[in-house]
């Protein structure tokens, strides 16, 4: 028995009423203390549950309900007829409504709140079903960023290599944000020719900037203006400068573009021309990180190709960006089949035979001439068309 | 005897279809549904010929899938590009004079393609004549006192039937469920006999032998070389135009397994002869027909051995055979055994042993027997080996008399 217990059994044993009981026995054996007396002589105001809460939550001022219990038995017993003292309980009020009442003004500034009891009168969210009875809203409108169908002829490539090279040239010496001008779709047909017309001259600086070598200053004056307009204001902003300075056509078909897409693939891609005039951005040189990044999502706007990650890592030259497009930069793996029937070795071999696909049950009744005899039998039956 | 000039005289016989070389005359039959060799079954129906040349310049090639099912038997050009036929080429060591062609027309039954251009009914007929010659004289001159109805057995059991299904098996030939144009050439092709149809139903009948109605007459094993087949079987006698047909509506109806897979294997025999010529074939003869192990002294069967012995002696002028016991065991016990020797004079003809003394006996005269009819000469040379280039000069081999005719 511990010396704390047995203290406590002193004052009892006056009162024990058999003399020779054990010390075991009579520890068990005396009359409790009861408890809630000895807390009780201790006790505030305060009833048991809220003391054990604030005992758990640390504080004085737990948060939750005051009794989430309800009363207790002791309490009933013991401390019901207690009141609580009023300034106590003015200040966990106090603490308690200060953020609901903050709460309230944030989400209802004027009017006050209301807890519907129907459906009623309430805001919808979304269709419940009848979506397809909605009309097609401008959001509902998906556009690509490239092309639609890709290009795969070399010489579109070369178009639209050359022009993504010649618009990322004019943006460096320009010294404007590359990427804006993935903000004009289509240029009009009319700078689209002098874009063409312009050459690109690689110098070993290896500098976008001084590579240009235009067809003549009118041209080269004009391809400024315009691509500083791009360049230097928001898109919406550009189309109308370049429907001041060029012509009404251009807005009309940037309009037509934005209403109607199978207008656009139904056009003659790059105004008809073939090919590109001259080779010299082949050799222009992709290192710079920012450079490549923002040809190359000219040229994927421009094709319709996507550079996955990896590629785009390994490509540091225009010409490997068209390699890949071409599949030339990482080939198709090619069959078995394909391989095996262009073996020389077993072509020579008479009596092997390398078929193309894969060889059935069919193609060995077909041999062996019993497939003519199961189609007619199938037929007689009728279980043949 | 001089060597024919075969390779010459077989190229002349050969179209230019059938021919190893000529890739330009190649080119130009390929329309023509032409690979056939001179039939040399049916050589006289010239005019025939003509009329199906004409006929067939009319047959355009096979292109499409849907007219190949159309052709009775694969084209001629299918067999280059089957790997079966070239394997099977390989496999049989066949001499690369022989076009695989030729290999994919043996293997086309008359039964699949009734027309005789393109089946092997002419290559088979000339295989099944080497091959018997062949093997006749081999047997006559290796046994020259084989009775005749050992020598028929002989001749079955080396070039019959029987023998030529198992060879071609054993070569690996698989046979088309069904023959038609769109069939790998390198199946053997024949139309089938129908299930239920009982083969050996009835005799042959309209043989050439006299009196072929009278059933219960003797039919001596000696006419039947005049009347019968190799094998000593009864075959019809020379058709007249309208059995012919009659054949060729057979033929149509189907043949078993065996009899295709037999023509094909004479057939095979008959483009060697063609192609390689004489050595090559007698090559191919030894090397897959007689490499193949037969024992003759099982094909004896005698009824009276002791009689045939005393006859044999007589006829022979040897003193008349005594048995005599040589040794014994065990007389009185439950298995004795007698060991009797027959002597003809002083000389030993053979020895037996057996459970009884009759018994001891009748296997002694069979021994003698077997050792008279088995003799065989050394060194034996037979008359196709004068064909061959610097042959030494024939000396006539000895054919004995035959059997003892009791």
């Amino acid at each position: 028995m511990r010396p704390s217990v047995r203290l406590l059994s002193l004052d009892v044993q006056g009162a024990s009423r058999t003399l020779y009981v054990c010390s075991v026995c009579r520890n068990e054996a005396r009359p409790r203390p009861i408890v809630a007396r000895q807390f009780l002589r201790h006790a505030s105001n305060t009833p048991l549950s809220e003391r054990v809460r604030r005992r758990l939550w640390g504080t004085d001022n737990p948060p939750g309900l005051k009794d989430p219990y309800g009363e207790s038995l002791l309490e009933k017993r013991f401390g019901k007829a207690k009141a609580q003292p009023e300034g106590e309980t003015e200040v966990v009020n106090a603490a308690e409504a200060a953020p609901e009442a903050e709460a309230i003004d944030q989400l209802e500034p004027g009017v006050d709140y209301e807890p519907a009891t129907t459906w009623d009168g309430l805001e919808r969210v979304g269709h419940l079903g009848g979506w397809k009875n909605v009309p097609r809203a401008e959001a509902d409108r998906v556009g690509t960023f490239g092309l639609k169908k890709k290009l795969r002829k070399q010489g579109p490539l070369f178009l639209a290599a050359h022009q993504a090279a010649v618009e990322i040239c004019l943006m460096h010496a320009l010294n404007k944000p590359l990427t804006s001008v993935c903000n004009v779709t289509e240029h009009d047909k009319a700078v689209f020719k002098m874009i063409w017309k312009t050459k690109i001259v690689p110098n070993e600086a290896g500098s976008w900037g001084s590579a240009l070598e235009y067809h003549n200053k009118q041209a080269k004056e004009a391809l400024v203006y315009i691509f500083e307009q791009i360049g230097g204001s928001q898109p919406e902003a550009v189309e109308q400068q370049q429907a001041a300075e060029e012509t009404a056509e251009v807005e009309e078909f940037e309009e037509a573009a934005w209403e109607g897409e199978e207008e656009e693939t139904s056009k003659v891609p790059f105004f008809g021309y073939q090919d590109a005039r001259d080779k010299g951005f082949l050799t222009l040189s992709l290192e710079d990180q920012e450079t490549k990044f923002a040809f190359l999502k000219r040229f994927s706007q421009l094709s319709g190709h996507f550079f996955p990650d990896n590629i785009v890592h390994q490509i540091t030259t225009v010409k490997q960006a068209i390699d890949y497009v071409q599949g030339q930069l990482n080939p198709k793996p090619k069959k078995l089949a394909e391989i095996l029937e262009h073996n020389d070795r077993l072509q020579s071999l008479p009596n092997i035979k390398v078929f193309s696909k894969r060889q059935t049950r069919l193609h060995r009744d077909d041999e062996m001439g019993r497939r003519k005899i199961i189609e007619a039998e199938l037929r007689s039956r009728g279980l043949l068309a | 005897m001089k060597r024919l000039q075969l390779q010459r005289w077989s190229s002349s016989v050969l179209s230019a279809q059938a021919r190893t070389g000529g890739r330009l005359q190649h080119r130009l039959y390929t329309g023509i549904r032409h690979q056939s060799t001179a039939s040399p079954a049916a050589p006289a129906a010239n005019d025939q010929l003509l009329e199906e040349d004409l006929l067939a310049s009319s047959i355009r090639p096979p292109t499409s899938r849907q007219s190949k099912y159309q052709l009775p038997s694969p084209p001629v050009e299918a067999a280059r590009e089957s790997a079966k036929l070239a394997a099977l080429h390989a496999r049989l060591y066949l001499p690369s004079r022989l076009p695989l062609e030729t290999l994919a027309r043996s293997l086309v039954d008359a039964s699949a393609d009734p027309n005789p251009k393109f089946n092997n009914e002419s290559l088979a007929t000339l295989g099944h004549d080497l091959l018997t010659h062949y093997t006749s004289e081999y047997l006559i001159c290796t046994y020259p006192r084989l009775p005749l109805t050992v020598i028929f057995a002989a001749m079955y059991a080396y070039v019959g039937p029987k023998t030529l299904a198992a060879m071609a098996r054993e070569w690996g030939v698989e046979s088309a469920a069904a023959p038609g144009g769109e069939v790998d050439p390198g199946y053997l092709q024949f139309n089938r006999v129908l299930p239920g149809v009982d083969v050996h139903s009835k005799p042959v009948t309209g043989t050439a032998r006299p009196h072929e109605d009278q059933t219960h007459w003797r039919k001596s094993i000696t006419s039947s070389v005049v009347y019968d087949n190799e094998f000593g079987d009864p075959v019809k006698g020379p058709k007249d135009p309208s059995e012919q047909s009659k054949q060729d509506a057979q033929n149509t109806q189907g043949v078993t397994a065996e009899q295709a897979n037999a023509t094909f294997v004479r057939a095979v025999m008959g483009a060697i002869y063609l192609h390689a010529g004489r050595p090559a074939a007698k090559r191919f003869f030894e090397q897959h027909f007689l490499s193949r192990h037969l024992n003759i002294s099982d094909l004896f069967n005698f009824s009276q051995p002791a009689r045939d012995l005393a006859r044999l002696c007589a006829r022979e002028n040897f003193e008349q055979p005594v048995a005599r016991i040589i040794s014994e065991t065990g007389r009185k016990s439950r298995h004795p055994v007698f060991v009797v020797g027959i002597y003809s004079g002083q000389d030993k003809l053979g020895e037996g042993a057996g459970a009884s003394l009759l018994e001891a006996r009748s296997r002694a005269a069979v021994a003698a027997l077997k050792g008279w009819y088995l003799y065989s000469p050394l060194n034996v040379r037979v008359p196709s080996s004068m064909e061959e280039e610097g042959a030494a000069p024939w000396k006539p081999v000895h054919v004995d008399l035959g059997e003892v005719i009791v």
